[in-house]
């Protein structure tokens, strides 16, 4: 079972990066720029997704290794590659899976100045550091490690599948600045989080003590908060097509709830020079309903079994040395399962750019239009990150955008983050008539063999969008 | 332009879709295995002079000895991935007398599946008198480790009367690989 689970963590490397999708930040004629800014500028005046199709986004990665890194095929022997990575990798590496879909996507303009935009995405966000002690504990024993602190701290992930329901106002202030915001209510699915872990184990010698070592769990205390998963765990014989499908059923109407905000804006400094930031998903998750949590803590220590040679008639039995130790074990390491309401933040998000646009582009000569011209080229630059248990996550990203005509955009954009140095993204977006559809990827060069990619993300999606003439 | 609109489209749906996994082998995952090495405490004990004296009567008992079920060598771990072990007693004597002891590991039935017997020399001009023994069980002596579930701990003091006195410290570890 182990083994499928480390395939699918490893195969879960083909896709990546964080939860910012750059390659659509400040892409001002698609309604995706509003979830990343909500005080984004915008060149549309409606626009309704086409559901469940107007956003698709996959991404994931791990910082500290790839497929190729473990299932390389140059000689057999992978358990020495194996051994390898474990001791290359540090506890600060991560593995991460974003997921979102966009079941729902709509907006319009509403008098001059403002542009409200509302809709419904489900999300699916796994983020887990390498647990490097627990890993090297299970993978190579104590024997080479005498004397070594193993950290339970090490053990830190979280994961949630929610559904987001969302509405926010875009408002263009004056010529210069545009602000915007977005409320948003969650519905949990699924939840699991396990952080602030604490403890140590530890095996030492003991010269002059009673025996060679003594093996020590240090101030344990570990717990892991889920919801919506006693449910599942409850019904017996469930298979996972079972389990997936009363997931889904949920979708709607999860059990737990939460709230958030985005917020952003953007100014114009001059007519060409561009500043622009945004949070996104500051926002709390309650979880009241179907919660279980699951408790390790206490300390414990023991050199062995210490017989006493007790005086005994043939009748009488020996000392039940081994239900003495486990029974002082029991109490010393107590494992508690409750059912106490737990509360989450959400990943924050926060993005902060600049942007510089060349290239008028020429606008016929109509007294009709009240368009003004636009810049067919944008240069740009993105730091996005997001805040995870042990810290931000962060990257920069520095774009080339392209307006080719009105109906035609590309991006091209090379990043710098905690997966690599050398990420290229690109982006195309293009109109027929109304019909918009767009394809981002990122890491464009880890798609030549995923194998040797830490990281590639995907967005795509179709919609209708209006503009003014 | 709006004619590059298709071509940059289809170029750049073609490449995503043409992405694979080259130079790995991912059948290479059922060869992957769990061998951890693990350093375990055992059974300690210090004994002296009045461990060999009968508390009522006062009188010399030469032999004595104590039964210690470990019951952990009975779970999955053990019988189905144990693959090697090394064991380590270690006898530090300061009695004057030699000792002879002897570890024996039995079946739940009762019956000997290997033991570890060897004679402690007595301290010499006090000196203590050390005997560190390592016993190796792999291949198919591995069985009998897992088929053992109690040790059966035996000393004799050879030559003594009941105004001995001494210490005799005992330390013992196994070093158990398994593989998952």
């Amino acid at each position: 079972m182990w083994k499928k689970a480390l395939i699918l963590f490893v195969f879960s490397t083909f896709l990546a990066n964080a939860q910012n999708r750059p390659l659509l930040y400040n892409v001002d004629d698609l309604p995706q720029s509003l979830l990343q800014n909500p005080g984004a500028r915008i060149d549309f005046t409606k626009h309704i997704g086409m559901p469940f199709l107007s956003q698709i986004h996959l991404s994931a990665g791990s910082t500290g290794v790839t497929a190729y890194d473990i299932f390389s095929d140059e000689n057999n022997n992978v358990n020495q590659r194996v051994r390898d990575v474990m001791n290359s990798i540090t506890n600060r590496d991560y593995f991460s899976v974003n997921q979102q879909i966009e079941v729902l996507s709509l907006g319009w303009k509403v008098g001059n100045k403002g542009y409200f935009s509302t809709g419904i995405y489900q999300e699916l966000d796994v983020f887990a550091y390498f647990p490097k002690d627990p890993a090297i504990l299970a993978f190579e024993g104590n024997a080479d490690y005498i004397g070594r602190d193993f950290k339970f701290s090490d053990a830190s992930f979280t994961g949630e599948i929610l559904t987001v329901y969302h509405a926010g106002l875009n408002y263009k202030v004056d010529a210069k600045l545009t602000v915007g915001g977005r409320f948003k209510l969650y519905s949990g699915i699924f939840n699991v989080e396990s952080t602030g872990n604490e403890g140590i184990f530890r095996t030492i010698e003991t010269p002059g003590g009673p025996n060679f070592y003594r093996h020590e769990v240090s101030e344990l205390n570990v717990r892991i908060n889920t919801s919506g998963y006693a449910s599942l765990k409850d019904e017996e014989g469930m298979t996972v097509d079972q389990a997936v499908s009363e997931l889904l059923s949920r979708s709607f109407f999860g059990q737990n709830v939460g709230l958030g905000l985005d917020l952003g804006f953007n100014y114009r400094v001059t007519d060409q020079f561009s500043v622009n930031g945004s949070i996104q998903d500051l926002g709390l998750m309650f979880h009241q309903k179907d919660v279980e949590n699951y408790n390790y803590y206490g300390s414990f220590q023991t050199s062995g079994l210490e017989p006493l040679f007790p005086e005994l008639d043939d009748n009488e039995q020996a000392i039940p040395y081994w239900e003495i130790f486990e029974e002082r074990l029991d109490r010393s390491l107590q494992d508690e399962t409750t059912e106490n309401a737990y509360t989450t933040w959400r990943p924050l998000k926060y993005n902060a750019s600049f942007q510089f646009g060349t290239g008028k582009s020429i606008l016929p000569c109509d007294y009709l239009l009240s368009k003004k011209p636009r810049f067919m080229n944008l240069f740009g630059m993105i730091i996005s990150g997001a805040n995870r248990p042990k810290g931000p996550t962060y990257g920069v990203t520095a774009y080339w955008d392209r307006k080719v005509t009105d109906n035609l955009r590309f991006r091209l954009a090379y990043a710098v983050d905690e997966y690599t140095l050398t990420k290229l993204g690109f982006m195309v977006s293009s109109r027929f008539k109304n019909f918009n559809i767009y394809l981002a990827a990122n890491d464009i060069i880890g798609y030549t063999n995923l194998a040797n990619a830490n990281s590639a993300s995907l967005q795509l999606g179709m919609q209708f969008i209006f503009k003014d003439l | 332009m709006d004619s590059l609109k298709i071509p940059i489209l289809v170029l750049f749906v073609g490449l995503l879709f043409s992405s694979c996994f080259k130079d790995v082998d991912f059948g290479q995952a059922e060869d992957i295995t769990l061998e951890p090495d693990l350093e375990v405490d055992l059974l300690y004990y210090t004994l002296t002079e009045t461990d060999f004296l009968d508390s009522e009567s006062g009188n010399f008992t030469p032999v004595i000895r104590d039964t210690v079920r470990l019951e952990f060598l009975d779970d999955d771990y053990i019988q189905e991935n144990l693959m090697y072990a090394a064991l380590r007693f270690k006898h530090e004597n300061d009695f004057p007398y030699d000792i002879k002891s002897n570890i024996r590991f039995l079946g739940e039935n009762g019956r000997n599946q290997f033991n570890v017997a060897y004679t402690i020399p007595s301290a010499e001009d006090g000196n203590t008198s050390i005997v560190d023994t390592v016993r190796v069980l792999e291949g198919n002596e591995i069985v009998r480790l897992r088929r053992s579930i109690q040790i059966v701990l035996q000393l004799e003091v050879v030559g003594a009367d009941k105004d001995l006195q001494g210490e005799l410290d005992f330390l013992s570890k196994g070093l158990f690989r398994f593989e998952f």
